[in-house]
C-alpha cells in the first residue's frame, strides 16, 4: 500500500470542532428549560414524554426552546463574524501603521490603504477581470482534463489489486516531481500560451485526484458491499450506487487539493514564463515599479484562491451532507 | 425449505487447515422460526455467509427450496448485526428500503407500495425522509428490517441483529420481529448468542458447537403469541434455558 501521506479529509477536525460547539451550546440551552426534556434517544418518544415531571412545573414548551436555541445560534453567528472581521481589521491597521510611521519602508511596503485604493481602481477600469479570466481559464481546463483522466483510472486501479500493484511504482515516482521542474519541458512542447499552463496543471493535479480516487474506492466498507450483493445488485449497480457515493468524499477532497495546486501552477506559469494572466500582470506591475498595483494584484490572487475554495466547500456541504464531516445534527 | 448438508468451510488455500464450519447439517421448514445459538467464534457468521451465498462453501450442499445456493438467492434477505454500516448514509430511509427492489425487477409504483408497507410494519412510516444517521440505533435496525421485508423474501437470515442495542430496545425489536414474521409469513433463521432471546423467539433452537456443527437441538413448545414477561415466567422456559445453558456450557468445557 502507498503510505497515506495525502490529507484525506482535511476539513474533518475543523468541522468536528464546530460540531462540538453546537452540541455544547445545545446542552446549555436544554439546561435552561424548566425541566429539560432529554433528546429522545430511542424511537420511543412516548418514553421521553412520559418521563417524570416535577409537580407544579409547567411542561416545557418545545417551540419556546427551539426559538431560544435559534436566537442563541444567531447571536453566536454574529459574534463569530464580528471576531473574524475584527481580526482582519487589526492586521490591516497594524500594517498601515507600520508603513506610515516608517517601521516598514514605504518604498517597498506602501500603506495598505493605498493598495486597497489601487485595488478599487483596478476592479473598475483595468482589464483586471480579463486577467482573472485568463488565469481561471487555465485552471478550469486543467482541472477538468485531470479529473476526466484521474477518476476512471483511479477507479480501475482502486478496484483491481493487480492493476494497483502494477501501477504503484510509477505513481510513486511521478507524484513527487516538483511541478516547476516541468516548466521548461512544457514551454518547449507547448509554447507560452494556455496549452502550456493546461499541461502543467493536468500533469500535477492528476496525482492527488488519482490517489484520492484509489483510496476512496479501496475504502468502501465491506459490509456495505455485502449488503449490496446480498440484495442481488449487479456489479454495475454496485459501482454506481455504492462504490461511487462512498468514494465521493475522498474524490471531493482530491478535487479541492487539486484546485489550489492548479491555481498556484497557473500563476507560477504566468510569472515565470509570461503567459497572459494574473501572474504576468504582477510581473508587469513590479517592473514598472507600481508597488500598490503589485500588492493589489497579489491580493487578487489570494481572493481568487479563497473564492475557489469556498465554492468547493459549498458544493461539498451540499452534496455530502450525509458525510460525518458535513453533518450538522445527530440522532434525535 | 432450507437444507444444509455436510457444509464445510475452510478459509485460505489449504483445504486441510482448521475449518470455520465443519460437517454442518440441518433443515429449516417453511415458515419456521429457527434460532441458531452459539458462543462467539463458533462459526455462526461464516455459516450465515455461506448460506446467503456471499461466500462459497468449501464442500457440502446448501439448497433453498430445492435449488442449490451458489450466489445470493432472490427470495432471501439478510439483516446484519451492524446496522450503522449496512444502511447507506447517503440515502434517505425510504431510499434505503426501496433501492434493492429495482434490481429485483419491481416497478417504481409497486416498490413505493412495498416500501410504505414495510416502514409501516416496523413503525417508521413518518421517518421515510430522514437519513439513517438521524435515527437512533434501534430505529436504524428497524430500517434494516424494513428493507429486508420490502424485498419480500421467503427466508430472512439474521446475524445477531439485536446484539448492539440496549436491553429495552432489544425486547421491543424482538416483539416487532415476531409480529412481522407472522404478518409477512416468512421463514426466519436467526443467529444469536443469547439463550433467552433464542427461546423467546424460536420454534426450534439449534446449538452450534465449534467448528460450527449442530451439537444440540431443542423444540420450543411455548404458546404464541409470546409475551416478554409471562412467557419468560413459564416453567418450560426455565427448563429450556437450563438445558440450553448446559449444552452451551458443556461444549465450551469440552472445547
Amino acid at each position: 500500500m502507498i503510505e497515506r501521506t495525502t490529507v484525506r479529509r482535511p476539513s474533518l477536525t475543523l468541522q468536528r470542532s464546530r460540531h462540538e460547539l453546537d452540541r455544547t451550546l445545545f446542552r446549555r440551552v436544554t439546561a435552561f428549560g424548566p425541566r429539560a426534556v432529554p433528546v429522545s434517544v430511542e424511537g420511543t418518544a412516548s418514553a421521553a414524554s412520559a418521563g417524570p415531571r416535577e409537580r407544579g412545573t409547567p411542561p416545557p414548551g418545545a417551540a419556546q426552546g427551539a426559538s431560544r436555541l435559534r436566537r442563541l445560534a444567531e447571536r453566536r453567528r454574529v459574534r463569530d463574524l464580528g471576531l473574524r472581521v475584527a481580526g482582519v481589521l487589526t492586521v490591516l491597521s497594524a500594517l498601515e501603521l507600520c508603513s506610515r510611521v516608517g517601521l516598514l519602508s514605504q518604498d517597498w511596503f506602501p500603506p495598505v490603504t493605498e493598495t486597497y485604493a489601487e485595488l478599487g481602481r483596478l476592479a473598475a477600469g483595468h482589464p483586471l477581470w480579463t486577467e482573472i479570466g485568463r488565469t481561471l481559464n487555465g485552471w478550469l481546463v486543467g482541472i477538468v482534463i485531470a479529473t476526466l483522466l484521474a477518476v476512471p483510472i483511479g477507479v480501475l486501479l482502486g478496484s483491481n489489486n493487480t492493476a494497483y500493484r502494477f501501477s504503484r511504482v510509477v505513481i510513486e515516482f511521478c507524484r513527487p516531481i516538483p511541478s516547476v521542474a516541468l516548466i521548461p519541458l512544457a514551454v518547449l512542447v507547448y509554447g507560452v500560451g494556455l496549452e502550456m499552463k493546461v499541461f502543467l496543471i493536468v500533469f500535477v493535479t492528476f496525482w492527488p485526484i488519482l490517489l484520492q480516487v484509489i483510496y476512496g474506492v479501496r475504502d468502501v466498507d465491506p459490509l456495505v458491499q455485502d449488503t449490496a450483493r446480498s440484495y442481488g445488485l449487479p456489479p454495475s449497480a454496485r459501482f454506481l450506487r455504492v462504490t461511487l457515493p462512498s468514494a465521493a468524499p475522498y474524490i471531493a477532497t482530491g478535487l479541492r487539493i487539486a484546485s489550489s495546486i492548479a491555481l498556484v501552477l497557473a500563476v507560477t506559469a504566468e510569472l515565470v514564463v509570461g503567459a497572459p494572466g494574473l501572474g504576468q500582470s504582477i510581473v508587469v506591475a513590479q517592473s514598472n515599479a507600481l508597488l500598490p498595483r503589485m500588492y493589489a494584484l497579489i491580493i487578487v490572487t489570494g481572493l481568487v484562491g479563497w473564492a475557489l475554495n469556498s465554492v468547493f466547500q459549498a458544493i461539498e456541504r451540499r452534496l455530502l451532507r450525509w458525510h460525518p464531516s458535513q453533518r450538522r445534527e445527530v440522532a434525535q | 425449505m432450507l437444507e444444509v448438508t455436510d457444509l464445510r468451510k475452510v478459509y485460505g488455500p489449504d483445504p486441510t487447515a482448521a475449518p470455520a464450519v465443519a460437517d454442518l447439517s440441518f433443515t429449516v421448514g417453511d415458515r419456521e422460526f429457527v434460532c441458531i445459538l452459539g458462543s462467539s467464534g463458533c462459526g455462526k457468521t461464516t455459516m450465515l455467509r455461506c448460506l446467503s451465498g456471499l461466500v462459497p462453501a468449501t464442500s457440502g450442499e446448501i439448497s433453498l427450496r430445492g435449488k442449490a445456493v451458489t450466489e445470493p438467492p432472490e427470495d432471501m434477505a439478510f439483516v446484519f448485526q451492524d446496522y450503522s454500516r449496512s444502511l447507506l448514509p447517503w440515502m434517505t430511509v425510504r431510499r434505503n428500503v426501496a433501492f434493492p427492489l429495482r434490481y429485483k425487477g419491481i416497478d417504481k409504483r409497486e416498490a413505493a407500495t412495498l416500501t410504505d408497507e414495510a416502514l409501516d410494519a416496523v413503525g417508521l412510516s413518518g421517518r421515510g425522509d430522514r437519513y439513517p444517521w438521524q435515527l437512533s440505533g434501534g430505529m436504524q435496525q428497524r430500517v434494516a428490517i424494513a428493507r429486508a421485508l420490502a424485498y419480500r423474501p421467503r427466508i430472512l437470515l439474521m446475524d445477531e441483529p439485536f446484539a448492539s442495542v440496549d436491553a429495552q430496545t432489544r425486547s421491543g425489536l424482538e416483539d416487532l420481529l415476531l409480529k412481522v414474521w407472522e404478518r409477512y409469513d416468512i421463514t426466519v433463521l436467526f443467529v444469536t448468542h443469547d439463550i433467552d432471546e433464542a427461546i423467546y423467539l424460536a420454534d426450534r433452537v439449534l446449538v452450534l458447537r465449534p467448528p460450527a456443527n449442530v451439537g444440540h437441538e431443542v423444540t420450543v413448545n411455548l404458546p404464541r403469541p409470546r409475551h416478554q414477561v409471562t412467557t419468560k415466567q413459564e416453567p418450560e422456559f426455565a427448563r429450556l434455558r437450563g438445558e440450553l445453558y448446559a449444552a452451551l456450557d458443556g461444549r465450551s468445557v469440552a472445547a
